[in-house]
Formats: C-alpha cells, sequence, structure tokens
C-alpha cells in the first residue's frame, strides 16, 4: 500500500475515533453519576443510546475525512509538517493574494533541515494569516475592544452582575474579531453573504441577545427543586452562550471565502432554518398543549427536528448544486441561522408555559422557574442540536451527491471513443 | 520640503536591501536569509511594498521541471526612489518627501 492510501486510512480512523471519543466520555459519565447503581440492562441501554446518537456523527467524521482526502490527498501526502501547515494556512489569503501562497510554498521548497522548515514555514503561515492589513486600522480596533470590554466590566458590576462572564467574553470575542478583521482587511476583502442571509442572522442574534440580557436581569437565579438557588447561566454557559453568538455574527458579516459561491446553498440553508425554527414554534403552541403532561416537553423535537428538515434538507441541496460540498454548505448555514433563532424561539415561549404551568420548555418538568429555560436553551437548541444536526446534514448531503458522484465517474468512460 | 513618517525598521532593512543591486531579482528565503528577519515579518513587507508599487514581482521562469516556479522581486523606480531618501536621512528622522514613492499612495502599474 502507497503512503497515500495509508495515510488516507489512518486518517480516517482517527477522524472515527475522535468523533466517537466524546460520546465514549458520555457514556462513562452517565454511568459513574448515576444516583443510583445501575444495572446490566441500564448500563447497556445507556450504551445503546449512546451509539445511536454517536453513529451519524462517526459516519459523518469518516465521510468528511474520505471526502477531503480524495480532493486533497494526491498532493498532501508528499508533504513534510511545515508544507502542511503552510498549504493550510495559504487557503485562507483573500483570493487576490493566492499568489503570495505559492510563493511562499515554493520558496519552502529550497528550505532545507528540519528545524529550519519548521521556522520557515511557521513564520509564512502566520504571514498568511495575518497578510499585512492597515496598522492604524489594527490599532483603533484593538482600542475599541479594549475600551467595550472595559465598558462591559463597567455596566455588568454595575446593573447586570449575573450577565458578567457571558459580557465580558462576547465583548472580548468582538473586539478579537474586529482586530482580527482589521489586520487582514483590504480595499476588496469585503465578502458578505446576501442581505437575506445576513439579516436573518443579524435579527437571530440581536433577539438572542435581547433576551439573554432580559432572563439575566429578570431571572438571575432560579429554585431547582431541592429548593437551592441555582444561577441561571453559569459560567461554562456563558462562554458557550457567547462564543456562539459571536461565531454568528461572525458568519454574517464576513464569512470564510469558501463558503460563499454556493448561492442555492444559502437558500436552502436559509429555508432550512426557517423550516426548523417554524417547526419549533408550531409544535411549542400547537401540539404540545395537546399531549399528557407527562410526556410533553421540546426535547422530542430537537431529535426528530433535524432528522425531518436538515437530512432531506442537506440531501436536496447536494442534489440541486451537483456536489457533496453544496450539501455540506447548506447544512452550515441553516445549523449557523437556526441556533441563535432557536435560542430566542425557546426562550420567547418559556414564560407563556409557566404562566400555563407546562414547567420547564425542554421536558415540561417544574415548576423551577423561568429562569431555568435559559441554561437550558443553550445545551439543548444550541449544543445538541448543533452536534445533533451537523452529521444528519453530512449524511444528507453525501446521500444527496451519490448520483452526480457515480455520473462523474462514468463520464470518462462514456466520452472514450468506442473500439 | 515635506517630511515624511519612516517606514518601519524592518521594511527599511528590506528596501535598503533590495537596493544594493537594484536590477538584481531577490528570492524572499534569501531575503530572510541575508536580514536575518523570519518569514512572518518579511513577507507582510514585501506585500506592503507591492501594494504600494514600490515592488515588482515576477515567477522564475527557469525553474526546473520537478520544482515549483520561485517568486522573485526587486524595486521598482518609485521603490528605489524611497530607498535613496531612506539611505540618505539618518534613522530617526523623518524623510524628505518626493511626489514619486510617496508612502501611502498607490503608483499604477501594469502586471505584476
Amino acid at each position: 500500500m502507497n503512503r497515500g492510501k495509508r495515510i488516507g486510512r489512518l486518517g480516517g480512523l482517527a477522524a472515527v475515533a475522535v468523533a466517537a471519543t466524546p460520546f465514549a466520555c458520555l457514556w462513562v459519565v452517565q454511568v459513574a453519576n448515576a444516583p443510583d447503581p445501575l444495572t446490566a440492562r441500564a448500563v447497556l441501554d445507556i450504551a445503546i443510546w449512546t451509539a445511536v446518537l454517536g453513529t451519524p456523527t462517526m459516519l459523518a467524521a469518516w465521510l468528511l475525512w474520505r471526502a477531503w482526502w480524495r480532493h486533497a490527498g494526491p498532493g498532501l501526502s508528499g508533504m513534510d509538517g511545515p508544507a502542511w501547515v503552510l498549504s493550510a494556512t495559504g487557503a485562507m489569503l483573500p483570493a487576490d493574494r493566492r499568489e503570495w501562497g505559492a510563493a511562499m510554498a515554493a520558496e519552502l521548497a529550497q528550505v532545507a533541515g528540519g528545524a529550519a522548515r519548521w521556522r520557515f514555514g511557521a513564520g509564512c503561515a502566520r504571514a498568511a494569516v495575518f497578510p499585512g492589513g492597515n496598522r492604524a486600522a489594527v490599532l483603533v480596533a484593538g482600542a475599541l475592544a479594549v475600551a467595550a470590554v472595559a465598558t462591559a466590566a463597567l455596566v455588568t458590576a454595575a446593573a447586570l452582575p449575573a450577565g458578567r462572564v457571558f459580557a465580558l467574553t462576547f465583548a472580548g470575542l468582538l473586539g478579537g474579531l474586529a482586530v482580527l478583521a482589521a489586520a487582514r482587511w483590504r480595499r476588496l476583502g469585503w465578502t458578505a453573504p446576501g442581505p437575506a442571509l445576513t439579516g436573518l442572522a443579524l435579527a437571530g442574534v440581536t433577539v438572542c441577545l435581547g433576551l439573554t440580557i432580559y432572563y439575566l436581569a429578570e431571572h438571575p437565579s432560579y429554585d431547582r427543586v431541592d429548593r437551592t438557588v441555582a444561577v441561571s447561566l453559569p459560567p461554562v454557559t456563558a462562554v458557550i452562550l457567547a462564543v456562539t453568538l459571536a461565531g454568528c455574527l461572525a458568519l454574517a458579516l464576513r464569512p470564510p471565502r469558501w463558503l460563499l459561491p454556493d448561492r442555492k446553498a444559502r437558500w436552502f440553508g436559509i429555508a432550512m432554518a426557517v423550516a426548523l425554527v417554524g417547526g419549533f414554534l408550531l409544535d411549542a403552541r400547537l401540539v404540545q398543549p395537546g399531549l399528557d403532561r407527562g410526556s410533553q416537553g421540546m426535547m422530542g423535537y430537537l431529535f426528530n427536528g433535524p432528522l425531518l428538515v436538515i437530512l432531506p434538507g442537506s440531501a436536496l441541496a447536494a442534489v440541486a448544486g451537483r456536489s457533496l460540498r453544496s450539501g455540506l454548505w447548506a447544512c452550515a448555514w441553516a445549523v449557523a441561522l437556526a441556533a441563535p433563532l432557536l435560542v430566542t424561539a425557546w426562550l420567547a415561549e418559556a414564560p407563556h408555559w409557566d404562566r400555563v404551568g407546562r414547567g420547564a420548555v425542554l421536558d415540561g418538568a417544574g415548576p423551577m422557574g423561568v429562569g431555568a429555560n435559559l441554561g437550558d436553551a443553550v445545551w439543548w437548541p444550541l449544543i445538541f442540536l448543533t452536534l445533533w444536526a451537523l452529521p444528519l446534514g453530512v449524511l444528507g448531503a453525501a446521500a444527496g451527491s451519490w448520483r452526480a458522484r457515480r455520473r462523474r465517474a462514468r463520464q470518462p468512460a462514456e466520452l472514450a471513443p468506442s473500439a | 520640503m515635506a517630511s515624511l513618517r519612516r517606514p518601519s525598521r524592518q521594511t527599511t532593512a528590506v528596501v535598503l536591501a533590495l537596493a544594493e543591486e537594484p536590477s538584481a531579482w531577490r528570492y524572499g528565503y534569501e531575503l530572510c536569509q541575508r536580514l536575518d528577519l523570519e518569514a512572518g515579518s518579511l513577507y507582510p513587507v514585501l506585500m506592503r511594498l507591492a501594494d504600494r508599487g514600490l515592488l515588482e514581482t515576477a515567477w522564475d521562469t527557469d525553474a526546473p521541471a520537478d520544482r515549483l516556479p520561485r517568486h522573485l522581486y526587486r524595486l521598482t523606480g518609485p521603490g528605489r526612489a524611497l530607498a535613496g531618501r531612506l539611505a540618505a536621512a539618518p534613522p530617526g528622522r523623518p524623510m524628505p518627501a518626493r511626489s514619486a514613492g510617496r508612502i501611502g499612495r498607490r503608483p499604477r502599474l501594469e502586471g505584476t
């Protein structure tokens, strides 16, 4: 077996192992933290459910690796570490700077010796990520970032102590993104994904921010069942929410270049996000009130919604775009748009559920108070949905592009002159 | 005569190194070694100089078939003028300005 094939197979195994690790950890944590000793049957049940949840992720990791390696493997298998690093970072250069990436790669080929190659490669990688932007703009962005973090610290100390971690993280991340954008800014470098997508993402992030601040001001803590006071947005949850919202803003305002060209994928992404959020609202308002009290809660929708929307939607996007990439990009846009909108819908629904005595939005359990929904909104419609929907999108895209790949594979034979 | 802010120490070193033999084409790695500069510092300087029309770039067309063609660099006319003014002005003092090669204004050039 040649080196390229060997790396391809090992990389596929490594991708599956990396994807399986969090699920194995989840199984261990669930078994170890069970309040009562578990029977062998219960341990097996947890293992089966964990495997059901983890299988799409592992399959998706393997499919992604295979697709990427098929495309990039022939070029990369002959490269050493510094050349890999430079190849990866060179792809981040703006289109009108691409020749500089090629220039650095060609120079690296002249450098002999492991240490010297690593030094030169790492330096080139730094130049590719920060290819000499406007220094004054970087300084101004840096100063504004420091001012934003200081203001967030002062305001939260005075008026919103429960939102301190969230506000500081969000302001710091926005400042960092602004500095990065200034460091990479060029006159021709601005790229936007279109008004519909940008508008939807900005609306989702803005309303989500507003509702988060409302919850932190009005419901900074809640009573657990055992009546000890719990914090609505603990530090880890606050950091996750801040990172997600800042990431969605960055995607809406300045997405990576490779996400932009596929217009169809963007529209499929928007349609899937709207369908996912619309389905959530319909389920919460129309279906849930008719259910028995013990079976109420939106957890089922978080499991079924992506199966009904993201899986077929990504497949259709791949069919329409005749490529795996179209399906993947559509899924990525859908999840990025839907995440803040679903958190918003979750937080907007929670007071209504509380008023009519239906308990927490997640599972109808309660009453614990409205504040409990803030942490749930981060862990379930944000983290769980993203981790569940993305692999389903990959599987859908792979299924949708299967026919196109077969057609492409057959084409050379069909085009060959008949004997 | 108006004066201009002096470019950074690294930019100055690159411009002066390229000006030593103005007609000769130089390689990036060669400049790194000669000036003891990291590639992460050199390439942003080269990109900025090229953006401002002070640096001419070309691909090495004589490269053997089994080797990637390398990028070559030399100063343009405005770049040489800048080098002259940098050499004339002692470090720490503002440079005398001329209309050609003003830093921050990009003259129009054909090709790379």
